[in-house]
């Protein structure tokens, strides 16, 4: 085992630090779920991609550094450090692109990477709807063949950014008469399409975080099919472990929330019950672990492993762990933690956002309770009836 | 940056798992528990190098790093070795002098080992009884306060590895059950409510055996996180497997016990939940290290 980052690492690292340090925003841009705070952040990813920082772990030819996952391991711990924004951006990056990458075509990863990259194209996921959330194979949104289009015809929900984002990636039912797993597809759906209706749903921040989309005979064009017709569920799954496994949530982000919780304590330690230091504590513990499994997760997949039921064994404990830390931080601040804005507001609110938020994570990405039914049946072996 | 063993560190881990799950069988513990005279197996550890994985290679030994010796002990915590193999291996021979060493190692390639251990034991104090019935235990005086923190390391280390191993087995031990064992006409390993106990115990497992091998190799505050890491993920699968047992897991007849109580007895071993705690209170309520991203390795 050799835990000592590389002297071309280390030297990563500092170039990171330093350009971060040059380009990072001076104060927190307003969040990306108003129309104001979106355009800031692609403002901001339009910044990362100039000097070819958006995706370091991409190949060269498609905006990327070409770089392997400790590399990019390194970028988020800077990128964290520096409280740099958060990326408006993810659901594109983090769970579409590797799924072009693994089964899109040359075309479609020449066509869609590079603007992704750019931050001129920003994605939004459309999988959920009213009656298919945990039970995702109950997905009634279908598109028929026309020619040389889909005609999509249905409504999906809980897609995050949609408000103001360019596309989407939608799992829809292709095959008629299909039933659950079977006759789905995964297709690439321009947002402001004709017969395509955005509404906004308020999340519990107020801000339009989601839409529901409604899909009036919609017309796509065939060639934006991702993977296999009617083999869509396949093509899901494999972005459903990379948005539980590895890339959407790098331990940076918990890290370095979990040091300004340890600040946080230390501001009010004089008026704290006992317990209290232990939750901190606890909380800071928490992301270590987090961050040395992800260590040991990367070594094995650049050794040529793939991801499986293991990252629903991540998902629960980052999103566990992030409720818990950010519970803390609440507890901290008793009766200031219901501050938004103001003088009193600690931080301007934004712990109470980040309690807010991870409320959200043992929900999305495939709630907890089905994590744990997967980790049951497919890791453990326990009977599925 | 490579955090996975070297393929010759994973043969070795693995010959020593094959050995341990192999030999040491819940019949064996049984008959252990038992005061049943049983065959000595220290002649086969030595002969397997699981005896001076950690001693230098002058004197015939391995020289492996403590990061091995955890995975080790892990694959020792999961059988619930019933030997001082552990202390003997992952601790004594660390921290031994080159002539200790050279005698022990003689001992050990001689097969003489065991009774060598028994004899020392006998004349170093009184015996205590201990709620594990495969644990001989004597009053001994201790060291000073430094020696304690420096050995402290090394078994804090190592006890945590043999926690997440019966943590494992406790799990295993549970599946089993849960898939053998029929109400309302199912086996009750189909409910909800048993899979998702299971899922949290393996959970905290997974999360916790990385951050052993990062203690093992780095040292400082990753070993007391590890070490209540594994004592919290240790308390958790025993009461886990005990609920899923239902009314059989609170029997002496089923074996799940064995492994509970050595669970309890590691968790106040080489430094206990609150020695670890303090030390890190100290260091991140208290002190000015730097914490967040990119400190962790």
């Amino acid at each position: 085992m050799d835990i000592e980052f590389t002297s071309a690492q280390k030297a990563f690292r500092e170039e990171v630090r330093e350009w971060l340090s040059a380009h990072v925003p001076k104060t927190r841009l307003p969040s990306f779920d108003t129309q104001e705070g979106f355009d800031f952040h692609r403002e901001w990813e339009r910044t990362l991609a100039k000097d070819k920082w958006g995706n370091v772990n991409w190949p060269e030819e498609y905006g990327g550094r070409g770089l392997d996952l400790i590399s990019w391991l390194i970028f988020e711990e800077e990128y964290y450090r520096a409280d740099a924004p958060l990326r408006v951006s993810q659901n594109g990056i983090f769970l579409l692109a590797p799924t072009i990458m693994e089964y899109g075509t040359e075309q479609q990863k020449s066509r869609f990477l590079p603007p992704m990259a750019a931050g001129d194209e920003i994605w939004a996921q459309a999988w959920s709807e009213p009656g298919a959330g945990s039970d995702m194979a109950a997905i009634r949104t279908k598109a028929v063949r026309d020619g040389d289009h889909y005609v999509v015809t249905g409504q999906k929900t809980w897609s995050s950014r949609a408000v103001f984002a360019d596309w989407c990636f939608a799992l829809v039912r292709t095959e008629e008469g299909s039933q659950r797993h079977n006759g789905l597809s995964k297709l690439l759906i321009p947002l402001d399409s004709k017969g395509l209706t955005r509404r906004p749903i308020a999340q519990l921040d107020g801000d339009p975080g989601f839409a529901e989309l409604f899909f009036d005979e919609v017309r796509v064009p065939a060639e934006n099919l991702l993977g296999p017709e009617h083999g869509g569920w396949g093509v899901a799954m494999a972005t459903a472990g990379f948005e539980r496994g590895l890339l959407l949530r790098s331990p940076a982000r918990f890290q370095a929330a979990a040091a300004r919780l340890v600040s946080l304590y230390k501001q009010h330690k004089d008026r704290l019950s006992s317990g209290v230091g232990e939750q901190v504590i606890q909380a800071w513990m928490n992301t270590e672990r987090f961050c040395a499994a992800t260590y040991q997760l990367v070594a094995r997949v650049e050794a040529g492993a793939s991801i499986t039921s293991e990252s629903s064994a991540n998902k629960l404990f980052w999103s566990e762990m992030d409720r818990h830390l950010h519970r803390t931080a609440m507890t901290i601040m008793g009766a200031q933690a219901e501050l938004e804005e103001g003088l009193d507001a600690i931080d301007n609110g934004r712990w109470l956002d980040g309690y807010m938020f991870s409320l959200a994570g043992p929900i999305y990405a495939g709630t907890n309770e089905i994590q744990r039914n997967i980790l049951a049946e497919r890791v453990l072996g326990l009977p599925r009836k | 940056m490579d955090f996975r063993f070297t393929e010759d560190q994973q043969d070795l881990i693995d010959a020593a798992k094959t050995f341990f799950d192999g030999e040491y069988t819940v019949e064996r513990l049984r008959a252990m528990a038992a005061g049943e005279e049983v065959e000595n197996l220290w002649p086969q550890m030595g002969q397997l190098g699981l005896l001076g994985i950690m001693a230098p290679e002058s004197v015939g030994g391995l020289e492996q790093p403590l990061v091995v010796m955890a995975a080790v002990a892990e694959a020792a915590g999961y059988a619930g070795l019933p030997e001082p193999y552990i202390e003997i291996a992952g601790i004594s021979v660390p921290h031994a002098t080159a002539e200790q060493l050279s005698g022990f190692i003689q001992h050990a390639m001689r097969s003489e080992l065991r009774p060598y251990i028994d004899a020392a034991l006998a004349k170093s104090g009184d015996a205590v009884k201990s709620i594990d019935p495969l644990r001989n235990l004597i009053k001994a005086q201790g060291g000073n306060d430094e020696d304690i923190d420096n050995i402290n390391l090394h078994g804090a280390v190592l006890s945590a590895a043999q926690l997440i191993g019966l943590s494992q087995c406790m799990v295993d031990m549970s599946v089993d059950y849960a898939k053998d064992r029929h109400q309302f006409g199912k086996p009750i390993g189909s409910f909800q409510a048993i899979k998702h106990h299971l899922a949290t115990v393996y959970t905290q497992i997974e999360f916790t055996r990385p951050i052993i091998h990062l203690a093992a190799i780095k040292g400082g505050a990753a070993v007391h996180n590890a070490k209540v890491a594994a004592i919290d993920t240790a308390i958790l699968a025993a009461e886990t497997a005990i609920q899923v047992h239902g009314g059989m897991g609170y029997t002496y007849e089923v074996d799940l016990h064995l492994f509970m109580k050595r669970a309890w007895a590691l968790c106040g071993e080489w430094g206990d939940r609150n020695y670890h705690m303090k030390k890190l209170e100290d260091y991140i309520l208290n002190g000015d290290a730097e914490l967040g991203p990119g400190v962790t390795f």
